[in-house]
């Protein structure tokens, strides 16, 4: 098909990963609290706040539902904030993609590289709150050990939109709308804070075509410790997502910088 | 328009007929021109004249709306990665990573030209003691002054070991010295055989540094050649500014022009501006006549006398 550009991954697109990597490091530690301020907060005071007043959700303590919950919203919002606004910035105002296509690299391996160093940022936010997990008693699986897969996976899978929207977007307001209208919906509706099992079939539906839900129902698999069957379906749709969402930001950012 | 060089070396950079559209508006129309290899070329004109337009297609950054760039004897178009292997090029705005400090945004950029780490680090070394950013190599960019920010850039653009740089306003916005200093690197780069390709609004820095020039206005291209002889050929070598004349006077002077080789004379606010060859022939004259010759100021023609007569005194949007 013609027009439409695939992320590339080469040793360039690696570099971009290690440019990510390098502006990370300088500021690592205001980013870590920044990204864990709102899931611990909803963790302590929805958990054990909250969850004294719940009964059992499927099955087992609030707290302790919620828990892979969040893990998985935090690796995704690491990843969104990441990618929009900086992303946005990177485009729009400082000029550094802009610098990139100068040199050999192409839109593709732009794009290559900052799936690669979201995939990073979400295995480390990731792995940093299933610490915090660990720590309160509310890892209950060895099956646990697996989770850096599907984190790796969602941080490729939602910095696909977000750099799409950081592409598209005209200023830096517009970009609130993709949280508003799209992040903080699948936030809310997506099993994070109870079971879809109870809710019309319609609705159940119409979410389930969402990715959040998949990846917070692997994740909560892993950490409880039941993984089913029905998994293989959780993956098989977030991969369908990542590898199909993955065209928007290289196309649009290839029309952007060379147009 | 074919241009022929005396050398049989290809061609650098060969434009033939370029054109470019945003929308209706035609930004660049039948543009041809070449740079030969181991030339200091500078593209000339007011804002708006296309100059940045033409360079992002010859950078390959930028779709070719009609007819052909080639570069390095490879054909032009966006994304065209054996060319951007080959050149360096320093945009108009400044485009450093604010993320970065000094030194990681020069030796990131020799890993985008696929360097290995020790080779880019060894280069970058190079390039910030070259440039004279050694003691900021810790620095973050946002500190830098303008200056050196600029040098930074071009520092950063010879990172790949470009055969042709190309430069969209490198000075704009330099102090003296800073100017100087760049236009002492462009003539070392020269030397070791780096083709320069520049645009400039300092018609100085043009007519120093460069062996060729090529001016544009709306588009199209209005002169070619060598700085000296574009402008004994549009205005003549020299220019005489006679201050404080009254019209009258001035039509009586007007009348002798014929005793030189006058190309063109011209109110310029209350200058009356007369460009020419031999002007000392049409002096001598005016001296003869029985009104005392007004004041006056003799100087050799400039670059700047050439842009303006083929440009227009009128500001750009
Ligand atoms: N992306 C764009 N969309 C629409 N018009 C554009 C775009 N880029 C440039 N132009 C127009 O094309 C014309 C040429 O612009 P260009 O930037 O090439 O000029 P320039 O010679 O580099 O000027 P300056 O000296 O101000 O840098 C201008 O009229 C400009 O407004
Ligand atoms: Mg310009």
């Amino acid at each position: 098909m013609k027009g439409i550009v695939w992320p590339r991954f080469s040793h360039g697109a690696v570099m971009v990963f290690r440019r990510d990597f390098l502006a990370w490091v300088k500021y690592y530690k205001s980013s870590l609290l920044l990204n864990f301020g709102e899931p611990l907060t909803n963790l302590l005071a929805l958990g054990f706040g909250l969850g004294m007043y719940v009964a059992k959700m499927d099955g087992v303590p609030f707290v302790d539902f919620i828990g892979p919950g969040l893990l998985a919203v935090t690796a995704m919002n690491a990843v969104t904030f990441d990618t929009t606004f900086g992303a946005y910035d990177r485009l729009n105002v400082n000029g550094v993609y802009e610098s990139m296509v100068t040199t050999p690299l192409s839109a593709g391996e732009i794009v290559a590289g900052e799936f690669l160093w979201e995939a990073c940022r979400s295995l480390l936010y990731g792995t940093v709150f299933f610490i915090v997990l660990l720590a309160l008693g509310l890892v209950h699986s060895w099956w646990s050990l697996l989770l850096p897969l599907p984190l790796l996976i969602t941080g490729a899978l939602f910095s696909a939109p977000a750099l799409f929207v950081a592409t598209k977007a005209k200023n830096n307001e517009q970009l609130f709308y993709y949280f508003s209208l799209v992040i903080t919906p699948m936030f809310m509706f997506s099993g994070v804070f109870f079971p879809l099992s109870k809710l019309p079939v319609l609705i159940r539906d119409l979410i389930l075509i969402t990715p959040l839900v998949h990846v917070v129902d692997i994740v909560r698999a892993l950490i409880l410790g039941h993984p089913t069957d029905s998994l293989w379906v959780d993956a098989a749709v977030v991969v369908a997502y990542t590898v199909g969402l993955s065209i928007l930001p290289a196309t649009a950012l290839k029309k952007r910088l060379t147009g | 328009m074919l241009h022929q060089t005396a050398t049989t070396a290809p061609d650098v950079v060969r434009v033939e007929g370029l054109v470019k559209r945003y929308g209706d508006f035609e930004a660049v129309h039948g543009v041809s021109f070449f740079v030969s290899e181991g030339e200091c070329f500078g593209l000339l004109g007011p804002n708006g004249a296309g100059k940045s337009t033409t360079i992002r297609m010859i950078c390959c950054l930028a779709a070719i709306d009609g007819g052909t760039i080639h570069v390095l004897e490879l054909p032009a178009f966006p994304g065209n990665q054996a060319i951007k292997q080959q050149i360096g090029v320093v945009s108009q705005d400044d485009n450093l990573d604010p993320d970065l400090t000094v030194r990681e945004n020069i030796e990131i950029q020799g890993r985008f030209y696929g360097q290995s780490a020790g080779e880019a680090r060894e280069r970058a070394q190079e390039l910030l003691v070259w440039m004279q950013l050694e003691s900021k190599a810790k620095a973050q960019v946002r500190d830098l002054s303008g200056g050196m920010r600029r040098r930074l850039v071009i520092a950063r653009a010879l990172m790949g070991k470009p055969r042709l740089l190309v430069l969209d306003e490198p000075t704009t916005g330099l102090d003296p010295q800073a100017r100087q200093l760049v236009w002492a690197k462009v003539r070392e780069l020269k030397s070791q055989g780096v083709t320069v390709f520049l645009t400039t609004h300092y018609m100085d820095e043009a007519e120093r540094l460069c062996d060729r020039l090529v001016i544009m206005d709306h588009g199209g291209i209005l002169e070619e050649g060598p700085p000296d002889e574009v402008i004994a050929r549009v205005v003549g070598e020299e220019c005489l500014e006679l201050s404080g004349i009254s019209e009258d006077q001035q039509v009586q002077l007007a009348r002798h022009l014929g005793e030189a080789e006058v190309t063109f004379s011209e109110w310029q606010g209350e200058i009356w501006a007369v460009f020419g060859s031999q002007l000392d022939r049409l002096l001598q004259r005016w001296q003869t006549l029985e009104s005392a010759l007004p004041r006056f100021y003799r100087r050799r023609a400039s670059l700047e006398d050439v842009f303006l007569r083929l440009t227009g005194r009128d500001l750009r949007e």
